[in-house]
């Protein structure tokens, strides 16, 4: 199999080939129209050969039925407003969260996880972005729900929803990661889908005040060192926050992509920790209390501590790990021969920017760098895309991080050395899609295997 | 894998929350010691005490710089903690080193303080825009929108009780131990079990795997955390159950303070948590009260074994071609040693289809088959 990208020679267009002319004629790039010329071609000598890039449809039957108009073409749609908010297609309705109900005993203190694998792009639509509860979802009435800041301040303050919103607002796209993603798989692989080892996280645009604008507002005092912020759900879910953390960029959300929060969000405003563990972004936030000690909350202690081999724990670990996976192909795929494919992929760092995604086909020996394929934000998800052409043998995939830190993401079997096999949270190494050989007993089937 | 001392736990592994009732497929071949070229394997037996100041290169924040702020580099990494992971882990309690969270002891002077773990310094991105937006945004002026609201107001909303024993009830508050255990049986037993062994998939409250919690084996099963042998704080289950227990129920008048208090001296009791030094135990007729609770805060079994965040521990180049073996396969380079999910019963790969057992239907995307 090679894993080299071959020279890219995709079906030209008649009006791709004119505006690489154009580019070239001004004295632009050689690439234009999506076709990369690997070699300067002068205005007059097009170098592009026809027949050699529709190679792949020789010998290929056509087909020669007629084809009919279908019913939409023949009778009129719905007006508008028939749907006053808008409905995925219901050719859509398998795209859903999901939830494994052995996970918990009780779906108010459960998790679903996002179809990863029919996302598309950098954001997670709304409805699609993963649920934790701790105490089941909520209807909370805005005009009903405060915010207080309190504690070590000068001036204890009360904000109603309106009041948030007239502060100065900022927009981020960020990744919310559960620290219990790919928590099933510290043992051995489970289950065959990305839904399953990566779906407790999401990437929204979150909108919603800056924490150090409301806390410079309260004036928090010199000795205010730790914040406590809690939910005013049945959880009262609460975390400790040092100072450091939110004042560097944590924002009090009342939006994700442009609406108001999701109930199964935080509705009306859930606080936002970017690149650090979900569970401290508590969901209906009403109190933040400034203080100089942290809580030591059951989820800082009891849950969300990893413990390592040799029997101690590691604590208050807020950042998610340099992290990547391959969505296409992976398990809920099936190849289709062999032949050309784009491997397509997301990464995400909770210390900053993805820097590379590298691809390996062979376990780990070779890499090749994948093309990042999105806006590269800090602390949000990133696309990358790699063509290669799949030979019919049998491929171990995996992808690799490396975020702008320098952080490269380790494998598996180094994580679980140092880390042990009861950890639980911040699996963050690198999963293996292994693509059975064509011509095997699986022959093309992607599965979820690990070393 | 860590040949320190071998627990291996028997018990059935239960339901806890999303890890531990998780079912375990693996093929017929574990892998045998994984090895790692780039890391010594560690002998825990070999363990050093932990001496205080290990002589980090005092120039560490210059090495930082120079490498453009990247302080996760495996470079930048190794030049300041030197090449031994697993050393790493050891030295986590150390507070001069600068990818280490500062530890300290805040409940009076005892041995397992309320942790301060603090960002590292070595995070420097992190302190520079904490400086910006905060310790340095000197011409700030409030905008004046919120409401000035007296602490008072805060009486009932004012839940928290931290690990330093701020937030307590006054030490007239309290019960009976033995009164608190019948509140537990009618508030908790139906979820958690009578002494705390769980009941209906419910988590255990005690009775858990005896310390220390070491699995030094791929195979050993994940081993039961309860209260007695894992919780570092006495404080945290005072104010987590009246924080949010009972579950369907949370924070109940019926219960109150008195009861709370009650309830977490009995949950204290059935998980054997000592008083002193000389392990003196809770008694039935022992009143339990905030002071009793700060007494067990500072011996809960498993507190000496909390470290802060010290990540990374993990530090590699970024290799492209003919990579070393640790970073290939099961790590020793071979690549056809990995562990599979369980197969149909027809011996084929599971897929995201309807036969798969305790899924609904068939999933998304799924082209072939
Ligand atoms: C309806 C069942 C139910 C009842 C009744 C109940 N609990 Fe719980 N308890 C739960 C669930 C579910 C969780 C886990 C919640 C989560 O993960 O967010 C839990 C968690 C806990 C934990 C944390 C355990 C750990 O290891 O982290 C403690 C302690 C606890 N409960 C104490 C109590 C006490 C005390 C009472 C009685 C006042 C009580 N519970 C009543 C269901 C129940």
């Amino acid at each position: 199999m090679t894993d080299k990208v071959v020279e890219k020679v995709a079906v030209q267009t008649e009006e791709s080939r004119s505006q690489s002319r154009r580019a070239f004629l001004k004295g632009g790039a050689a690439v234009a129209g999506g076709v990369m010329f690997t070699q300067a071609a002068s205005a007059r000598e097009i170098q592009f050969d026809p027949k050699r890039a529709v190679a792949p449809y020789a010998g290929r039957e056509e087909i020669s039925t007629v084809l009919q108009d279908q019913s939409a073409r023949k009778a009129l749609g719905w007006g508008v407003r028939q749907y006053p908010y808008g409905m995925p297609s219901p050719f859509e309705k398998e795209v859903q969260r999901r939830t494994l109900e052995w996970l918990t005993p009780d779906s108010m203190a459960s998790i679903t996880m996002s179809p990863l694998q029919s996302l598309h792009g950098m954001i997670t639509p709304n409805g699609l972005h993963f649920e934790r509860y701790h105490g089941g979802g909520i209807n909370i009435n805005p005009d009903e729900h405060r915010l207080v800041i309190h504690g070590l301040v000068e001036r204890p303050l009360i904000f109603t929803m309106d009041d948030l919103k007239r502060f100065p607002s900022e927009s981020h796209v960020l990744f919310a990661e559960c620290p219990a993603n790919g928590a099933m798989e510290w043992k051995g692989v489970q289950l065959n889908s990305v839904q399953w080892t990566h779906g407790m996280m999401s990437c929204v645009e979150w909108t919603g005040v800056k924490l150090s604008t409301l806390l410079k507002e309260a004036g928090i005092r010199p000795e205010g060192t730790w914040l406590i912020p809690e939910g005013a759900d049945a959880s009262g879910m609460a975390r400790s926050v040092p100072v450091e953390l939110a004042m560097d960029d944590c924002m009090i959300a009342y939006a994700q992509n442009g609406e108001a929060l999701r109930p199964e969000n935080g509705y009306p405003i859930r606080l936002v920790v970017p690149g650090c563990e979900a569970n401290m972004w508590v969901k209906h936030l009403r109190r933040i209390q400034v203080t100089d000690k942290p809580l030591q909350h059951r989820e800082e202690t009891s849950k969300y501590t990893e413990l390592m081999p040799d029997g101690t724990v590691q604590n208050m670990s807020w950042y998610m790990e340099a992290n990547s996976v391959i969505t296409y192909p992976s398990p809920d795929f099936k190849m289709q021969g062999p032949g050309r494919y784009v491997a397509k992929g997301i990464a995400w760092s909770g210390r900053g920017k993805v820097d590379h995604v590298d691809i390996t086909f062979d376990g780990g020996r070779n890499w090749t760098e994948a093309k990042l394929t999105s806006a590269v934000l800090p602390k949000a998800w990133t696309r990358f895309e790699l063509e290669f052409d799949w030979d019919g043998s049998e491929l171990l995939m995996m992808s690799r991080t490396t975020d702008e830190t320098g952080y490269v993401q380790p494998n598996m079997p180094q994580m679980r050395e140092i880390e042990g096999t009861n950890n639980v949270y911040h699996r963050t190494a690198m999963v293996t899609w292994k693509i059975h050989a064509h011509n095997s007993e699986f022959g093309g089937m992607i599965e979820n295997v690990q070393f | 894998m860590f040949n320190s001392k071998k627990t291996l736990v028997a018990s059935a592994v239960s339901g806890a929350l999303l890890m531990s009732g998780v079912a375990i497929a693996m093929s017929d071949k574990p892998a045998e010691g994984a090895q790692t070229g780039a890391f010594v394997t560690p002998d825990a037996s070999a363990n050093p005490e932990l001496t205080g100041v290990r002589g980090y290169p005092e120039n560490w924040r210059e090495i930082v710089d120079a490498a453009d702020g990247r302080y996760l580099d495996a470079q930048v990494v190794r030049t300041i903690l030197g090449d031994n992971t697993r050393q790493r882990l050891v030295e986590k309690m150390d507070p001069t080193n600068p990818y280490s969270f500062e530890v300290h002891d805040s409940i009076d002077g005892g041995p397992h303080g309320n942790m301060q773990c603090k960002v590292p310094e070595a995070f420097v991105d992190v302190w520079e825009r904490a400086e910006a937006n905060y310790f340095n945004d000197t011409d700030f002026v409030a905008y004046g929108y919120g409401t000035p609201i007296a602490e008072e107001a805060l009486a009932v909303w004012s839940i928290h009780v931290d690990a330093s024993g701020n937030g307590l009830p006054s030490n007239d508050v309290g019960m009976n131990v033995l009164q608190g255990g019948d509140m537990y049986i009618q508030f908790c037993a139906v979820c958690h079990g009578e002494f705390g062994e769980g009941a209906r998939g419910y988590l255990p409250l005690s009775e858990g795997d005896p310390l220390p919690l070491v699995t030094s084996d791929f195979n050993d099963p994940a081993p039961i955390k309860t209260v007695g042998n894992y919780w570092p704080y006495a404080t945290t289950l005072f104010d987590y159950n009246r924080r949010a227990m009972p579950f369907w129920t949370p924070n109940m008048p019926a219960i109150g303070d008195a009861g709370y208090m009650g309830i977490t001296g009995y949950i204290l009791q059935m998980n054997d948590i000592p008083l002193d030094d000389q392990g003196t135990r809770i008694e039935d007729d022992d009143f339990f009260n905030a002071e009793m609770l700060m007494q067990a805060n500072k011996y809960m079994p498993n507190a000496g074994n909390f470290f802060c965040d010290h990540r990374p521990v993990i530090a590699n180049e970024r290799c492209m071609s003919d990579c070393p073996d640790y970073m290939v396969g099961d790590g020793t380079g071979d690549i056809t040693n990995y562990r599979t999910a369980f197969r149909l019963p027809d011996g084929t790969p599971q897929y995201n289809v309807e036969e798969r057992i305790g899924v609904d239907a068939p999933g998304v995307g799924h082209h072939g088959h």
